[in-house]
């Protein structure tokens, strides 16, 4: 891979965790979606470059189905199954303020960096600058799914996290065997949940067990 | 013969799937889940005899795998789907009759069951880490079926949670695994080798160190979840306690394993190159899930409740017997590893009738079992006295030997503090139990006094037979299955 790739890849990797710290900062559903789109689209978009500069045949299938998929399926059907049907505009149910959360991403962001210092990783990598910033995007995601208490807001945590572990998966190691199987697999799971949140009508705070508020909810 | 007898071993369970949608009502439901559990059982038991004589199998590059340690898993998870199969039989059959379940969530049960069984039992039979990572996460889907399946609210929070929970842990193991190849990285190997455990295993002096360090780790914490390791075990109690009775046993009994047969796996892997890190990692969350346990334990009010953090206390100690290592530690965690399976199985069937005649997960709800329902009760005390490790039941001998083994561990104080909190799970758990097998049956509670019909007995009487047994007299085949299991752990 030559120097102009990896600038390439490195500036990619770099949006795609300002996507992630823009989700992080944001209240709205309708944002969160937007910004996961277009998150995607830019992991496509690296992994399309890691695919043509390595003239591998499976990550073309990856960015290819990453663009279909996580870039317009999954935003598109949450859209309008889960935020349009359930007229949800403003997340309520956050546990940490925003900019405290901005904050705490910050800091994880540190230390990722710091846990996945060129001395510490293993030779002969790819991309050395860009698995600390997969390595934040995953904390982040982590983070979305701990300060959320909305199942939409959670799931949109998860996919982030998903698609860090994708872009640590294609600058870690692109000859992975088994990275388009279980990104399908993911996608997978991905519908499964949004497809019990949509029968199910549990949008609403994780926090409370209380069946009888769940039984209220129901439409 | 062997390549047969090992797709046998899921594709029987896995024929169960097609069934429901030929028309079949509960009753052939049930039939098919035993007959294809049973099978499997016997293909798995052969399997492992000629493990003990014959080498490993190894087909199609790795992706078909098999020694003692995973023929030793495809017994017990065959066997816990006999069990919950038979139990399956009469809980289908009496939720039909009384009209809780439509004839769709009927079938759904039986394509889900099969498909989670199936899907277990292959995961077991992979030497390829990225094969095992999908199978077990497709369980993880299968078997979240079985958690909404009774369409509850409360039911349907518990599948959610268990799904992000579980897909969060198995996000983090696919991190873990890409370590693994990573840490292949140097050495002159196909890329599918890099990712396949003979291959691996055979080059483990020469794989990086660093990179292997973090995927242990990231390993742990993600199949950890699958496990129940506290503190990933949030999802478990809800999923156990929400699910069909007969699911709850797999989900303990077979699922549990087979996230702790990954683990394994990785702690062989890493102490080849790191030494005992793996085994202080192990230690350190098993301790944490033991306490977990033991603590929820305490005034926990539902019964299905305490049986799933009975569960985590378990999972607890056989971490920490493998934590201690040795031939002693790791020869008492996967007795354990059969020996709770067993048991598990029979108290979440127990709970399916309890729960079957009273409506209630209630403990203090149901008196007077025993009386009521001699079967049941007795069923429900022995039960709870084999899972709390009481002599003469096997989980006595696996309990026994594990805190031997940490008598003889780095450190003796480690062993009474494993004697603490085990006896303090005694006594919240005994406390529960005994108040619903003995106290005076309430005159307000509806209970429908039907006999227990011989087949939800059989399962009971029969896990509690082999229990016994196991706490007897160990079979001589057993014995070398696990000490040829040992071996592969070092």
């Amino acid at each position: 891979m030559n120097s102009s790739g990896m600038i390439l890849l490195n500036l990619l990797s770099v949006l795609i965790l300002l996507c992630a710290f823009a989700c992080l900062g944001s209240k709205l559903f309708d944002r969160y979606l937007t910004y996961y789109a277009l998150q995607s689209v830019l992991l496509s978009a690296a992994c399309a470059v890691v695919a043509y500069y390595l003239d591998a045949p499976a990550l073309w299938v990856l960015a290819v189905l990453t663009m279909l998929i996580k870039g317009v399926g999954i935003p598109v059907t949450a859209r309008r199954y889960l935020v349009a049907r359930l007229s949800l505009k403003r997340d309520a149910a956050i546990t940490l303020g925003l900019s405290t959360s901005l904050i705490v991403g910050a800091v994880l962001t540190g230390i990722a960096y710091f846990a996945m210092r060129p001395s510490t990783l293993p030779a002969r990598l790819l991309d050395t600058a860009a698995v600390p910033l997969a390595m934040a995007v995953v904390l982040l995601g982590s983070l979305c799914m701990v300060v959320r208490r909305h199942t939409i807001a959670q799931l949109i945590g998860w996919l982030i996290l998903e698609n860090g572990v994708f872009l640590a998966a294609i600058t870690l190691v692109a000859s992975f065997p088994f990275i388009v199987e279980a990104g399908i697999f993911l996608d997978l799971v991905a519908g499964v949940l949004i497809m019990l949140t949509l029968v199910s009508g549990l949008a609403l705070r994780l926090a409370s067990t209380s069946a009888s508020e769940l039984r209220g909810l129901r439409g | 013969m062997t390549l047969t007898l090992l797709i046998l071993t899921w594709a029987l369970p896995l024929a169960g799937a097609i069934v429901p949608w030929l028309g079949a009502r509960a009753r052939v439901i049930g039939i098919a889940a035993t007959a294809g559990g049973a099978g499997s059982l016997a293909a798995a038991v052969t399997l492992a005899v000629r493990m003990l004589s014959g080498h490993p199998i190894e087909r199609l590059d790795g992706f078909v795998y098999l020694d003692s340690l995973s023929a030793f898993f495809v017994v017990t998870v065959a066997l816990v789907v006999t069990l919950a199969g038979l139990g399956s039989y009469s809980y289908l059959r009496a939720e039909e009759e009384r009209g809780e379940l439509s004839p769709l969530q009927v079938r759904l049960y039986g394509t889900s069951f099969a498909l989670f069984a199936a899907l277990m039992i292959a995961a077991l039979e992979t030497g390829n880490l990225g094969l095992l990572w999908v199978l077990i996460e497709a369980s993880t889907l299968a078997s979240a079926v079985l958690v909404a399946l009774e369409a509850r609210a409360s039911s349907l929070e518990a599948a959610w949670k268990y799904i992000i929970i579980s897909s969060f842990g198995v996000t983090i193991a696919l991190v873990g695994t890409l370590f693994v190849y990573y840490s292949a990285a140097s050495l002159r190997m196909s890329p599918d080798q890099r990712l396949t455990w003979p291959s691996l295993f055979a080059h483990a002096g020469a794989l990086q160190a660093p990179s292997l360090r973090f995927a242990f780790l990231l390993v742990l914490v993600g199949y950890g979840t699958k496990v129940g390791l506290a503190p990933m075990h949030t999802w478990l109690p809800d999923a156990h306690s929400e699910a069909p009775s007969p699911a709850s046993a797999m989900l303990s009994a077979a699922l549990l394993n087979t996230g702790m047969y990954a683990i394994i796996r990785f702690q062989a892997l890493t102490a080849a190159v790191l030494g005992r890190y793996a085994n202080d990692v192990l230690l350190v969350f098993g301790f944490a899930s033991i306490l977990v346990g033991a603590l929820f334990m305490i005034g926990c009010g539902n019964f299905k409740r305490l049986f799933a953090y009975s569960s985590i206390e378990h999972m607890g100690v056989i971490a920490v017997g493998l934590g201690f290592g040795g031939a002693l530690g790791i020869y008492g965690a996967l007795l354990q590893v059969l020996t709770h399976a067993i048991g598990k199985s029979v108290l979440f069937l127990t709970s399916g009738e309890v729960v079957l005649r009273y409506r209630t997960r209630t403990a203090s709800e149901v008196r007077g079992l025993l009386s009521l329902t001699p079967v049941v009760g007795l069923a429900l005390l022995l039960g709870s006295l084999a899972i709390l490790g009481s002599p003469p039941f096997g989980v006595f001998l696996s309990e026994f030997t594990i805190v031997r083994a940490s008598f003889t561990g780095p450190a003796s104080w480690l062993g009474f503090l494993l004697l603490a909190l085990l006896v303090t799970a005694f006594i919240a758990f005994a406390r529960t139990t005994t108040g619903m097998v003995f106290g005076r049956p309430s005159g307000e509670a509806v209970i429908e006094r039907a006999a227990t019909s011989r087949v939800a007995a059989a399962p009971l009487l029969a896990g509690l037979g082999l229990l016994l047994v196991l706490g007897i007299w160990i079979p001589a085949g057993l014995n070398d299955l696990i000490m040829h299991s040992i071996r592969l752990i070092p």
